[in-house]
């Protein structure tokens, strides 16, 4: 400490301390001279005046921060004075940091399920069974009781449902929001406590207990402009007025993309005994793995299932982890892809600004020679070469501190047109600055360490001798950059795959044949409050008046409704064809459409077989249904399939046959999936005439102008219905291909960026190669080897690396691909025709950055060359 | 760079140059200069103290507090830094010069013994 003070005040007073030791000094020589009478000699006796003063100096200052000091200005120096290769180098870190780091941002931001729920991680779902065909366990709310009451490997159980509402009040036209109906032990899970008001307590669950609702913070601040005195309104929510109790402060939209909150109570949203509507939630008990939790509630829920299931192997019910529940966990397999492909891109560049340095550091062979001449370490000479990557990184950092803000703000825009979390943000905060200077000063050693290490071994004989060419030096940096050259051009091969198969699925998305037409057409969904349409001829009636009044606005041509739209999934069936054996077991799955009289013609499907359905199917007659020609294929193969018949695998109630009026071509229903093709049976909706559904309107106009015009025919005929999701199908497909044609997009920049780097590695490498073979080609041309054969010496070494590239590369990619699998579209990770064209693309690249040091190589003039030294 | 320097003859023996310094002080001030030549004349010319290794240590030896400086006025008026023992330096002193006489009785007894 006082060792500190004194060197601090040395510092301060550095003149004094230079002046004091020249005086000591000279003090001593005057002394010396004295006793010997010559001040010549005394001077030779006292040896090097000036490394003493340096050695004392030494002890006062602080010298190893002043030679940090000085290698750092140093460096400074060296980059500035080959502008071109460090301004390269700046820009290809700029481009690699700050796509990191976007990607980083990103990826971060989305996994991070801000929930407002502690230890989401514990936070399990307990679900049917998946591997039972028949009785899984679809529980009940008295099921939901007994559970509550049995299980001790979870805690706070708590059931709920989605439910889709209608909000109406007195301020705006109403709207359809997301509600969650949940038990008040759900809200045990919740860890914020509301913004205003209070969250559904068990009070509010008694059989005389107000109605009530919570709202959450989007909500009110789009609906209600965040008024501050709503806590106490009623609102109607589907006809039912409730009292505003809270509101929730932003960020909470437990379970996922919540709108509003009521109780789950008995009797009046659901009987005791009803099935199949409730999902169960609970959290796991600290240190219960997930395999013990599975295996009990499997072991209760067989008890609690009704006794007419025979027993079954396989699990009843499962447990599973909620994250599943959220799209974004589903899709961390591509997020992960993402994530190596833009550290597959840093990598490039690391390689590539290796080379740079070491194609410097050959240059830079006698410098170096020189200062470990005169005394420099091996240690002082990498730290000294390390710092002076470590600050081209930096400046690198800084560039990309800019391309990640503009990466976000794309991010930002593509996300944003599609759903996302509402704990997403996109923007620079402090963990992904954090981030970025992290990866700025990594990649710096990263890169700096191969050149670093090739000039510290510098043998300084032969590179002074040399003439700065380091003969030896120049061998290893050759091997050790044509080694780059290979790592670059493998995980080239890498993203062009990933980037190959995205263009290619996304390919296949615009050009699948969906076997409707979608242009023009305008889709709303409607859903009817079961409050006040109870009876199905309300509902049949409701959607004849509205398909009539919308038929009788300009520029409509036809209307219909259907339960679901193309690439819009559908529902499960278990069939029975008529005449197969009916085992329940084998009983085959089939996806079912609920679709109005005009549908077939609004979508423009022609039609193979038979007749479409007409206003009368299934309001009297026998029951028909239209059938795709997989469903043709799959139960009549080689047969006629009109007039045989199907019904619903009878469980306990008997259901009516469907005779097959009609079949049209297979329409993809299954979301993002426009090539699968699946039975699919169309029902005429007056057979099962439910409240919800889309409207589909043809129209001669483009549809965004008939939005405003529609929304006012449904108020019209229901004031209190909102026509929610007004848009036209077009969009919606557009919506569903934004996923593939945006990961395609950020791969294809991702391969295009590789390749460039990877090129442009080659071209230097082999430059480099060229202008220290020159003398030797000169030879070889002056003993008579013709162009041709210059060329080839010149492609056969560039295409070694390419080739050597290839052979790592390869199956890397082969194996890396498969993490894509989710996003591909009608193509397989090991696409053969995709692997070729990387292959030939590849090929094509190095091609490129082999001809310019070609082209010179074959013009060298052999007596120009010979004499080059 | 001086790492492969061998030691000539009559090069101290390492770190009993500092116990010379501080044994030569604890006779009162000394300039640089004073404190070579009274190492030298009370070896018999046996120790020779080089400048290159006196004044680092010197130096050092202020840095760590053991001795003190200040500036004055030599027998033959010329302006010279006096070097002080503190008691710090005095403590040091005695340490170093049990272990010294340790040190020498040991070595004595080991080239001694037959």
């Amino acid at each position: 400490m006082k060792r500190l003070l004194k060197r601090l005040r040395a510092l301060v007073w550095r003149r004094n301390l230079d002046v004091d030791l020249q005086d000591e000094m000279a003090f001593h020589l005057a002394m010396k001279a004295d006793e010997t009478g010559d001040p010549m000699a005394a001077q030779r006796q006292f040896g090097n005046l000036s490394a003493i003063k340096e050695s004392c100096r030494e002890l006062w200052m602080f010298t190893s921060l002043e030679s940090w000091w000085f290698d750092l200005r140093f460096a400074l120096r060296t980059l500035g004075r080959s502008p071109t290769v460090t301004w390269v180098a700046i820009a290809a870190l700029a481009l690699g940091i700050g796509a990191n780091t976007t990607v980083f941002t990103v990826v971060s931001s989305a996994l991070s399920f801000e929930m407002g729920v502690e230890h989401v991680e514990r936070l399990v779902m307990i679900t049917p069974g998946e591997s039972v065909r028949n009785d899984p366990f679809w529980p009940s709310f008295v099921n939901f009781r007994e559970l509550r009451a049995q299980l001790k490997s979870i805690e706070d159980l708590a059931a709920y449902r989605f439910r889709p509402v209608n909000l109406s009040d007195s301020r705006t036209f109403p709207e359809r929001y997301s509600c969650v109906q949940m038990t008040s032990s759900a809200w045990n899970l919740v860890s914020r406590q509301a913004l205003l008001g209070r969250h559904v307590t068990p009070g509010d669950e008694r059989p005389d207990a107000a109605p009530v609702v919570v709202l959450s913070h989007r909500l009110w601040q789009n609906r209600y402009g965040a008024d501050h005195g709503i806590v106490g309104k009623t609102i109607r929510i589907d006809e039912v007025p409730r009292t505003i109790v809270g509101v929730m402060p932003s960020g909470i939209q437990f379970p996922e993309d919540t709108d509003l909150w009521t109780p789950l109570t008995l009797p009046d949203i659901i009987t005791a005994q009803q099935q199949g509507e409730l999902l169960l939630f609970a959290r796991l008990k600290p240190d219960i793995p997930l395999a013990a939790a599975r295996t009990e509630v499997d072991a209760v829920a067989r008890r609690l299932a009704p006794p007419s299931s025979k027993p079954s192997s396989g699990l009843v019910a499962d447990v599973r982890p909620f994250l599943e529940l959220i799209g974004v966990y589903a899709g961390r397999r591509i997020l992960f892809a993402v994530v190596i492909a833009v550290a597959f891109v840093l990598l490039i560049v690391c390689a590539d600004v290796a080379n740079l340095l070491l194609a410097r550091a050959t240059e830079r062979a006698r410098e170096i020679s020189i200062r470990v001449a005169i005394g420099a370490g091996r240690a002082r000479i990498i730290r000294q070469l390390l710092i002076e990557s470590v600050l081209l990184a930096s400046a690198g950092g800084c560039g990309a501190f800019l391309v990640a803000i503009a990466g976000l703000r794309w991010f930002d825009r593509i996300s944003s047109q599609g759903q996302r979390p509402s704990w997403v943000d996109f923007s620079m905060n402090g963990r992904a600055f954090a981030y970025l200077a992290a990866v700025s000063i990594c990649a710096g050693i990263l890169f700096g360490l191969a050149p670093a290490f090739q000039l510290a071994k510098v043998d300084v004989n032969s590179a002074m001798k040399d003439g700065g060419r380091g003969a030896q030096g120049g061998v290893r940096g050759n091997r050790l950059s044509a080694l780059l050259v290979v790592f670059q051009m493998a995980l080239c091969v890498v993203l062009l795959a990933g980037a190959g198969l995205l263009i290619h699925s996304s390919l296949n998305w615009y050009s699948a044949p969906l076997g409707f037409n979608a242009s023009n057409i305008m889709t709303m969904r409607i859903s009817l409050p079961e409050i006040k349409y109870p009876h199905r001829e309300e509902r049949i009636s409701f959607y004849t008046r509205l398909k009539a009044s919308l038929e009788s606005l300009p520029g409509v041509q036809a209307v219909s409704i259907a339960s679901a739209l193309p690439l819009g999934g559908s529902m499960r069936w278990l069939g029975e064809v008529e005449g197969a054996p009916a085992d329940a077991r084998h009983a085959p799955d089939v996806g079912s459409l609920i679709v109005g009289p005009d549908y077939f013609r609004v979508l423009q499907v022609p039609l193979h077989r038979g007749r479409f359905f007409n206003a009368l199917d299934g309001v009297t007659g026998p029951q028909v249904a239209v059938v795709n020609e997989s469903f043709a294929a799959k139960f009549w193969p080689g047969q006629d399939a009109l007039g045989k018949r199907f019904r619903r695998f009878p469980q306990g109630s008997n259901e009516p046959w469907f005779t097959v009026a009609g079949v049209i071509p297979d329409i993809p229903q299954t979301h993002n999936r426009p090539l699968q093709t699946s039975p699919l049976v169309y029902v005429p909706y007056a057979s099962d005439p439910q409240g919800a559904v889309y409207v589909v309107t043809r129209t001669t106009v483009p549809p965004q102008n008939l939005f405003e015009a529609a929304r006012r025919t449904v108020q019209a005929l229901d004031e209190n219905l909102p026509a929610q999701e007004l848009t036209s199908l077009q969009s919606r497909l557009d919506r569903q291909r934004l996923n593939v044609s945006a990961f395609s997009t950020l791969f294809t920049v991702f391969a295009a960026v590789a390749l460039l780097l990877a090129s442009v590695g080659l071209y230097a490498v082999i430059c480099q190669s060229i202008s220290r073979r020159i003398q030797e080609i000169g030879i070889r041309m002056a003993v008579g080897a013709s162009r041709r054969d210059i060329l080839k010496l010149v492609l056969m070494q560039g295409m070694r690396h390419t080739v050597f590239g290839l052979a790592a590369g390869l199956p890397l990619a082969f194996g890396l691909t498969r993490v894509l699998r989710g996003a591909l579209v009608g193509v397989s990770p090991g696409d053969p025709f995709t692997f070729a064209s990387v292959v030939i693309v590849l090929m094509l690249a190095s091609l490129l950055g082999c001809a310019v040091p070609a082209y010179r190589a074959i013009h060298v003039d052999p007596l120009v060359a010979l004499r080059f030294e | 760079m001086g790492r492969d320097r061998k030691p000539p003859d009559g090069e101290l023996v390492q770190g009993t140059l500092d116990m010379l310094i501080l044994k030569t002080l604890s006779r009162g001030a000394m300039h640089g200069y004073g404190i070579a030549q009274r190492v030298q004349q009370t070896s018999e010319e046996v120790l020779r103290i080089e400048e290159g290794s006196l004044y680092p240590a010197l130096h050092r030896l202020e840095l760590d507090g053991m001795i003190d400086s200040e500036w004055g006025q030599s027998e033959n008026n010329r302006r010279a830094k006096y070097y002080r023992l503190t008691a710090a330096g005095r403590k040091q002193l005695t340490k170093e010069a049990n272990r010294w006489r340790v040190l020498m009785q040991a070595i004595a007894r080991v080239m001694e013994a037959s």
